[in-house]
């Protein structure tokens, strides 16, 4: 029960604050140095892949102080929808204890070397704003479009915060999780469409309809 | 000649006009339909005169949902999805998508699948570079290049279409490995076909380097600065082409590539040359890569043997093409019925990956390719971005084309290279 991640996958490092003493090792203090130079109180290091927590309300700051501490490149920007409303599969594991929220990601990278961060900050979805980066980096502007017009998150101080691939006149925000995809909405998912009742079950409508024919 | 209509008199270059004339700024609008703007880009620009004063992009007109559409779908057959994106490299598309997924999963494709995997892609990076060298070609008017350009892709794909079945998007880089092996004899078609695309580069390197006509349309046109391609995000061709040799496959090695021996060619011009000059350096390395994993192939599978992860149908080609073995129909329909079960039940409810986020990033033909994916373990993704790299280079459009000429402007479009498939997703 108490199996430690790293045993699990060997690609697993540090998860929350603990620094291990193996070869992820090197990525877990990457990201906690990253997290004390942008004032972040929580990082993770899971599957070679950093993440650094930053409230929105520092957003922009945190990510110009990454971005003068040695990670210039501007990657990309997108965002996330936390949400117990999933229309497939089995969901979240345990949906109830999800936080619903819809999360900004920013990814900067250094230009010497293979370093590189995800920054995340949460945003509320009854209130969902968080500042823009364009102020920081001109590449921006068209992920946080494609990000606003997809999750209807508004970006403060975007200079055009104009949808960048939807029609004007589109409604909804295709890439929130209560969107529902229409072409899985027309048709039920493969593979529940021909299902042959149990034998000994009471015959459906079809079966009867195949019995009208033969008969 | 004292009454002339200065209209008229501007013609002769013996009458001296000195008549100002009324030049309003005009709109113009180009595409989504223009030969071009390489698919449905479209640009709006503000000329005064021939210049250009403003450009915006405008982009959607490809748009089909693939991020949404593959949160509907099994890991598997998300491949299927992000391989359309940028169409012109659908393998980086496939493998970014398979390493996520791999390593959430905690697997590594066989040996031999990472070889073929490489090899496939430094193929499809080659073929995609042609592509840009005939439509560039054609948009400067050197027409027989955009011939010789395609006829030579063509090439690449026959081998792609031996080896997938298929000419483009063809979902084979799976989550494992490869769905089948090399077929017979392709290592000597690839290695002939190496030597054939060396000596054509060459012929185009002899047709274009020092042709007059080919520097003064691309020779100080399309600058962008090293500077603003960081912030801005542009990546591949277009930053080496600046000056800074970020590449991904020595920054951040997948699939083996620290061991193999290659060149990140750069110049520091960041002009359109620049950037023909550094693709050009980069389809002679490619073939150096390509020619290392025909060296390096050693038998063996080409799939993890783990039958909760594997794909369960083998593929085989038939005397219609490939499909299905026909011995493993055999075997799922009249020999084995567990097998037929676990055979559907991989197919229709897919594989479960533990829970995990993760960005897996590789070095596609026009840059930066990374893929960000997110597992609720369960048997869909719960969210997979593509960060594709001509939307971000696409972006820098403007900055490289105001203030120059209009016909510069197309020159620049095509030292960019977007993809629109991978722009609009």
């Amino acid at each position: 029960v108490t199996d430690s991640p790293s045993e699990a996958n060997p690609e697993t490092a540090a998860a929350g604050n603990e620094i291990p003493e193996d070869g992820a090792g090197a990525l877990a203090v990457f990201a906690a140095e990253l997290a004390s130079v942008v004032g972040a109180a929580e990082w993770s290091a899971e599957f070679a892949t950093v993440h650094v927590s930053v409230d929105r309300e520092r957003w922009r700051e945190a990510i110009t102080a990454a971005r003068d501490a040695g990670l210039p490149f501007f990657s990309w920007l997108s965002a996330i929808d936390w949400s117990r409303q999933v229309s497939v599969g089995e969901s979240v594991e345990k949906p109830d204890e999800m936080h619903e929220r819809y999360q900004v990601l920013a990814r900067l990278s250094s230009v010497t070397s293979g370093d590189g961060a995800l920054f995340v900050a949460d945003v509320p979805k009854d209130d969902p704003w968080i500042d823009s980066l364009v102020p920081v980096f001109g590449g921006a502007a068209w992920h946080e479009r494609e990000a606003a017009e997809m999750f209807g998150i508004d970006f403060r101080d975007h200079p055009n915060l104009v949808n960048l691939y939807l029609p004007d006149q589109f409604e909804g925000y295709p890439l929130r999780k209560s969107f529902p995809l229409l072409s899985r909405e027309v048709k039920p998912w493969p593979g529940t469409v021909d299902v042959e009742g149990m034998p000994g079950a009471a015959p459906s409508d079809d079966d009867a309809e195949d019995v009208g024919e033969e008969g | 000649v004292t009454q002339l209509d200065p209209r008229v008199a501007m013609h002769y270059s013996e009458v001296a006009v000195s008549v100002e004339l009324e030049t309003p700024d005009m709109t113009l609008n180009i595409g989504p339909q223009h030969p071009s703007t390489h698919g449905v880009l479209r640009l709006l620009l503000e000329l005064d005169g021939e210049t250009v004063i403003s450009c915006r992009p405008i982009v959607g007109y490809l748009h089909t949902g693939i991020e949404k559409n593959v949160e509907y779908r099994t890991w598997q057959q998300g491949v299927t999805y992000v391989t359309r994106a940028d169409y012109l490299a659908p393998f980086f598309n496939e493998l970014a998508y398979s390493l996520a997924a791999e390593r959430l999963l905690g697997i590594e494709a066989p040996p031999r699948a990472t070889v073929i995997r490489v090899l496939l892609c430094e193929l499809n990076r080659v073929a995609s570079h042609f592509v840009w060298l005939a439509t560039g070609g054609m948009e400067l008017g050197a027409v027989s290049v955009m011939l010789y350009g395609f006829r030579e892709r063509e090439l690449i794909l026959d081998i792609f279409e031996a080896v997938t079945g298929l000419r483009m998007n063809h979902a084979f880089i799976r989550i494992g490995g490869l769905p089948m092996d090399l077929p017979e004899a392709a290592e000597e078609r690839i290695r002939d076909l190496i030597g054939t695309l060396r000596g054509r580069i060459g012929e185009y390197q002899a047709l274009l380097s020092d042709n007059p006509i080919w520097l003064e349309r691309n020779r100080g046109v399309g600058v962008l600065s090293a500077e603003d391609a960081l912030a801005w995000g542009v990546t591949g061709p277009l930053l080496r082409a600046a000056g800074v040799p970020k590449d991904i496959r020595k920054d951040e090695p997948y699939c083996g590539y620290e061991t193999y021996d290659f060149d990140v060619p750069t110049r520091t011009e960041s002009d359109c040359y620049a950037r023909y000059q550094v693709r050009i350096e980069e389809m002679y390395e490619s073939l150096r890569i390509v020619e290392q994993c025909l060296d390096r192939l050693e038998p063996g599978p080409v799939m993890v043997e783990d039958p909760k992860v594997r794909w369960p149908s083998q593929l085989e080609v038939g005397p219609d093409g490939i499909g299905n073995s026909p011995a493993y129909v055999k075997h799922i329909m009249e020999e084995s019925m567990e097998a037929l079960i676990h055979h559907f039940k991989i197919l229709t409810q897919g594989v479960e990956v533990p829970e995990g986020e993760i960005y897996q990033v590789v070095e596609a033909p026009r840059g930066e390719l990374g893929l960000y994916v997110v597992s609720d373990g369960t048997n869909i993704p719960y969210r997979v971005h593509m960060r594709d790299p001509s939307f971000a280079n696409l972006q820098s459009l403007p900055r490289m084309i105001e203030g120059g000429l209009i016909a510069d402007a197309i020159a620049v479009i095509a030292s960019v290279d977007p993809v629109l498939g991978g722009v609009d997703r």
